[in-house]
């Protein structure tokens, strides 16, 4: 074997450690970033919890069932809670009509040019600010239709919330339809069945997971609104007492985001900690409403899948 | 298949097991909603439906000791283990949902909790579709189809074109579908529709108001009691607010999508995309009290000597967190929708990650990514909670971030939450109309915008 | 089974052939397909196609990609109704009804002419209920048992799946999925099965179980059956239809047109037509 020897260069294939530094300073840029991110969820989370501790350790279940009080050692969410729990009813009541309007736009709709404004226009409206809505609520609900549900009422804001969440159920319910595979609705067409069977049988079971997740993320939205309330007249501070459910319809009201709101604006410093601990009762609802969401979302997928 | 001896044995361990467990909790029940009637009478359903659900739960999924034992004890009366296990299993999920009824009643009345669960039981049991006779409880072992079919009957042989007719009743049933489904699609459009009409109206009653001029438009200063109604007022503090949002928004929304697509693993991304995602549904005002409890006193109060509690820039960095996840899911998106060929192509040529990130992704994704901004744009300046807790919601015309501003959304807040006094006061009531008209025209245009947008990006991939 | 039987016909000027209830008479047209023209939208997908259906015989269509043989096959349980730009042309009589008439009814139509699509599409359900999903939707009421035991018996399934119908039928390999949606179809009684290239997404000895299954059933049911793969043609089916894609020179679109149709052997051994026999020996498509 003496002789030629080839030599092949295969020029320098190792890698270069420290030539990269515009790669290095970049990725370290992205990871900052997301350490910032992280660190915005941790201290608004931090902050409200650190605002909260003196009452949440103190007097935390009775700030949860006590009324509303000018008085800060007496003052708690109660209404607020049942405000909320209830404009949360009123507003999962209505989600059947934004899932069958969905279903109606991807099943029924032909793809014609009034069905592609629809859905133009739902898309748009969910991107409407939440305020504008309560000028719609005002208009309607609480003057318009005064007589139905007796005018700054809880009903008139859970209709408001209701419709501002509307787009965002019809979205993502429209959405979930659309991923069904169209091979389940032939095979069932192949069998027999109407439409109307085909979307009941087929169609819906196997949306639910995306439907579920797009209504709860309404609810949640629903929950932590706002502004809306304040424009058709929720107030932040009543001492008509601890009233019951029922009799919480029909008149004056308040939610857990107008306390927080209510509490936050007055000057006193001692009021923010009421603030952030009707802040925590927020967003531990919130945490539920999504948990029972995941729950549900798994066991259906399971149910669907294997 | 079982023999019919061993169904009946079945069917009679599992009414006893079901009576007695049913027994047990009903009265288990009936003390622990003891603890709920302080509450007052109005809570007691809440405590009922929450513990019947408890119950039906850990009946359903046979977690209690009991409901194991009995899986076990049907399981060892019959041979064929994977089919009674699963019997059984399913027994246990019909006595959950039967559970809940009995319950109900016997708060009340013991026998008529009985003569509902009963009722309720035969429904149950009579309903059609149900696979096996043993599927049921005991009251199906009197039904007649008891015993597996002996020798089966060939499947009938069909010759004709038949009636080629739909049954009247699914035809009825399908029409009525179609048109409460249609009813449904209409009414978004009806909403749609009052909102525009209505705010429009309103609005216009505020321009052809007797006491309306243009000149009310450009007196510095928003005081709408007084009769001052200066856009240029908001539309500065709108716009601080809007800008200040985007500077914390775009980079740390940008940066986080970057390491989300490009070097995120799927398990890092499985962790941190919720973490990021749990932002977007914390409520504003949480937001709104952040900036006045934290922002402004712990970070910009150290840095600037003569900023109050309340400002435009406290304001505008509330905001601006909660835009970052709109910002970082819509890039995202984008991002993920460049093909992977794109990459693969760049990496072929020698490409390092970061160039590739930057010199064909970002390009890629640019459509996609300046949607994001202008739908990040659109929310801060819809957002009114924080600006209104935070920003200080002084009317007077102002240019300067650290002092107080008023936005247009926070100026609609302020007079919504006086409503009643607004009522009566001359064109104040109107103006709060005149401002939604003008947010929701803005809004418009702008989603409008990245919604071509996105649609173009669509389609390209 | 509480199922009404069918006591009224649509009215029709056809004649419809004598034949024994009992014995398959090969004589007897299922499908009569007389000038069939498909559009989607602007484009002519089928041209002037004409061919009959023969009862209790597996009749086969082959030829190249976009020669309209599916879509034929979807005018005979009307599928193409399901596609809003599509329009049809022409007519499908089945059994000596005009399939198109206004009397007919898709839904109807479907339950009597069955269909096995290219890709196994099993619903996401169990086993049992996949096969009882037909009968159900139909109304009918009372214990599927039998039924579903049955269908499955024929469908040659049920030695493979007896212990688990309760388990979810996408656990199922690719072979047995498709031999669930066949299943699936009997099911409902069916007079027809259409098979659009129901073993294209099956492996060689699936394909093979499929195969034995359609010679088996072929007594109980007249079976159409599209596929891209002419031995299968050639295995299976007693007649054979080709079909080719051909470019209309005045508009640029290409679009299907029947070549012909013919007994099996036939078609394989000594088309009458060039192209056929082109194709067949592999020398184009």
């Amino acid at each position: 074997m003496a002789g030629t020897s080839t030599t092949v260069d295969l020029g320098d294939l190792r890698a270069r450690r420290g030539a990269d530094v515009r790669g290095q300073i970049f990725l370290v840029l992205l990871v900052a970033s997301v350490i910032l991110a992280f660190a915005m969820v941790g201290a608004v989370f931090y902050d409200v919890t650190l605002d909260a501790w003196d009452i949440i350790s103190q007097r935390f279940w009775d700030f949860l069932r006590m009324p509303s009080s000018s008085d800060p050692t007496k003052a708690g969410v109660a209404q607020g809670i049942r405000g909320s729990l209830l404009i949360a009813l009123i507003v999962v009541a209505t989600f059947p009509i934004g899932i069958a309007g969905a279903i109606y736009l991807e099943e029924y709709a032909d793809d014609t040019w009034s069905t592609r404004l629809i859905q133009v226009t739902v898309r748009n409206l969910a991107g409407v600010p939440s305020i504008v809505y309560g000028l719609l609520g005002l208009a309607v609900f609480v003057q318009s239709l005064r007589g139905l549900t007796g005018g700054s009422s809880v009903i008139a804001a859970g209709l408001t919330l209701a419709v501002l969440v509307l787009p965002v159920v019809v979205i993502t319910s429209a959405e979930a339809v659309r991923a069904v595979p169209p091979s389940l609705r032939e095979g069932a067409y192949g069998l027999g069945a109407t439409q109307w069977e085909v979307i009941r049988t087929q169609v819906v079971p196997a949306a639910l997971p995306g439907i579920l997740t797009g209504t709860v993320l309404a609810v949640a939205r629903a929950l932590g609104e706002a502004a809306p309330l304040l424009v058709i007249g929720a107030a932040g501070f009543y001492t008509t007492g601890n009233l019951d459910f029922l009799e919480q319809t029909q008149g004056a009201f308040t939610a857990l985001p107008m306390n927080i709101a209510n509490f936050a604006r007055l000057p006193a410093e001692t009021w923010r900690g009421h603030a952030a601990a009707a802040s925590v009762v927020l967003l531990v609802l919130v945490f539920i409403v999504n948990l029972v969401a995941i729950i549900a979302r798994a066991r259906i997928s399971k149910k669907l899948g294997r | 298949m079982p023999t019919l001896a061993s169904r009946a044995w079945i069917a009679g361990i599992e009414v006893l097991l079901f009576l007695v467990l049913s027994l047990g909790f009903a009265l288990a029940e009936y003390f622990v909603s003891g603890l709920f009637t302080d509450f007052g009478p109005s809570n007691f359903w809440l405590a009922f439906v929450v513990l019947a659900g408890w119950n039906a739960w850990h009946f359903a999924g046979s977690q209690t000791a009991l409901g194991a034992a009995a899986g076990h004890y049907v399981l060892t009366l019959d041979g064929e283990p994977a089919s009674v296990l699963t019997t059984a299993v399913r027994q246990l999920i019909r006595f959950g949902v039967l559970y809940g009824i009995p319950v109900l009643a016997i708060d009340f009345d013991l026998r008529v909790g009985l003569l509902v669960w009963l009722a309720v039981a035969v429904v149950i049991r009579s309903t059609p579709a149900h696979r096996a006779p043993w599927d049921l409880a005991a009251g199906t072992i009197l039904a007649s189809d008891i015993g597996p079919p002996q020798g089966l009957a060939p499947l009938p042989v069909v010759r004709d074109a038949g009636d080629l007719r739909l049954d009247p009743r699914r035809a009825k049933l399908d029409r009525r579908a179609s048109r409460l489904m249609f009813l449904a699609g209409l009414t978004s459009v009806v909403i749609s529709a009052l909102i525009v009409w209505n705010i429009f109206t309103e609005a216009w009653t505020f321009v052809a108001d007797d006491e309306f001029s243009w000149g009310i438009l450009t007196d510095r200063g928003w005081f709408p009691r007084d009769g001052e109604f200066d856009l240029s007022t908001l539309f500065v503090g709108t716009l601080w607010i809007t800008g200040i949002a985007m500077l914390v928004a775009g980079p740390v929304g940008l940066g986080v999508a970057f390491y989300l697509s490009e070097y995120a693993s799927p398990r890092v991304r499985g962790m941190v995309k919720p973490l990021i995602e749990t932002l977007a549904s914390v409520p504003s005002v949480v937001l709104g009290l952040f900036a006045i409890s934290f922002i402004a006193p712990e970070i910009l109060q150290r840095i600037f000597d003569d900023i109050g509690i309340f400002s435009l820039l406290a304001a505008g960095i509330g905001v601006g967190i909660l835009t970052v996840p709109i910002v970082a899911s819509i890039s995202e998106d984008a991002m993920r929708a460049v093909p992977m060929e794109l990459r693969e192509a760049s990496y072929g040529l020698g490409g390092r990650k970061v160039t590739t990130a930057l010199r064909v992704v970002f390009p890629a994704a640019l459509s996609g990514i300046s949607a994001a901004a202008i739908v990040g744009i659109s929310r801060a300046i819809g957002e009114t909670m924080v600006v209104f807790i935070a920003a200080g919601g002084n009317g007077v015309f102002n240019t300067d971030p650290v002092d107080q501003g008023q936005t247009i959304t926070a100026a609609m807040a302020s007079l919504g939450a006086g409503t009643d006094q607004v009522a009566g006061s001359g064109l104040a009531f109107q103006s709060l109309y005149f401002l939604g008209a003008l947010l929701f025209v803005m809004t418009m245009l702008l989603n409008i915008v990245s919604d071509v947008i996105v649609r173009r990006f669509r389609q390209v991939y | 089974m509480q199922m009404t039987e069918p006591t009224t016909r649509i009215e029709t000027n056809a004649t419809v052939r004598e034949r024994d209830p009992v014995a398959p008479d090969p004589s007897s047209e299922v499908f009569a397909v007389r000038d069939l023209n498909v559009y989607y939208g602007d484009l002519r997908a089928v041209a002037d196609v004409n061919l009959d259906v023969y009862e209790r015989q597996i009749t086969a269509f082959i030829g190249p990609s976009g020669c309209g043989k599916s879509t034929v096959l979807r005018c005979f349980n009307r599928m193409n109704d399901l596609i809003d730009i599509a329009r049809v042309d022409g007519s499908v009589r089945y059994r000596g009804i005009d399939l198109y008439d206004a009397a007919v009814d898709p839904v109807a139509v479907r339950r009597r002419i069955g269909m096995v699509f290219q890709k196994p599409n099993p619903f996401p359900k169990s086993i049992y209920d996949n096969v009882a999903y037909g009968p159900r939707v139909a109304g009918q009421k009372g214990n599927l048992d039998e039924v579903v035991e049955q269908s499955l018996r024929n469908a040659g399934l049920w030695d493979e799946v007896k212990d688990r119908l309760d388990d979810s039928a996408l656990g199922m390999s690719g072979g047995q999925q498709q031999r669930l949606c066949i299943a699936r179809a009997i099911a409902v009684n069916p007079d027809v099965l259409l098979m659009d290239e129901p073993c294209s997404a099956l492996d060689p000895i699936a394909t093979g179980r499929i195969e034995e299954l359609m010679k088996e059933i072929q007594n109980d049911y007249t079976i159409v059956i599209v596929t891209h793969n002419m031995q299968q043609a050639a295995r299976v089916s007693d007649r054979t239809a080709f079909f080719t894609a051909e470019l209309d020179e005045s508009t640029g679109q290409r679009r299907g047109r029947l070549v012909e149709l013919d007994d099996t052997g036939t078609i394989f051994s000594n088309p009458s037509d060039e192209r056929t026999e082109a194709y067949v020996t592999g020398r184009f498509g």
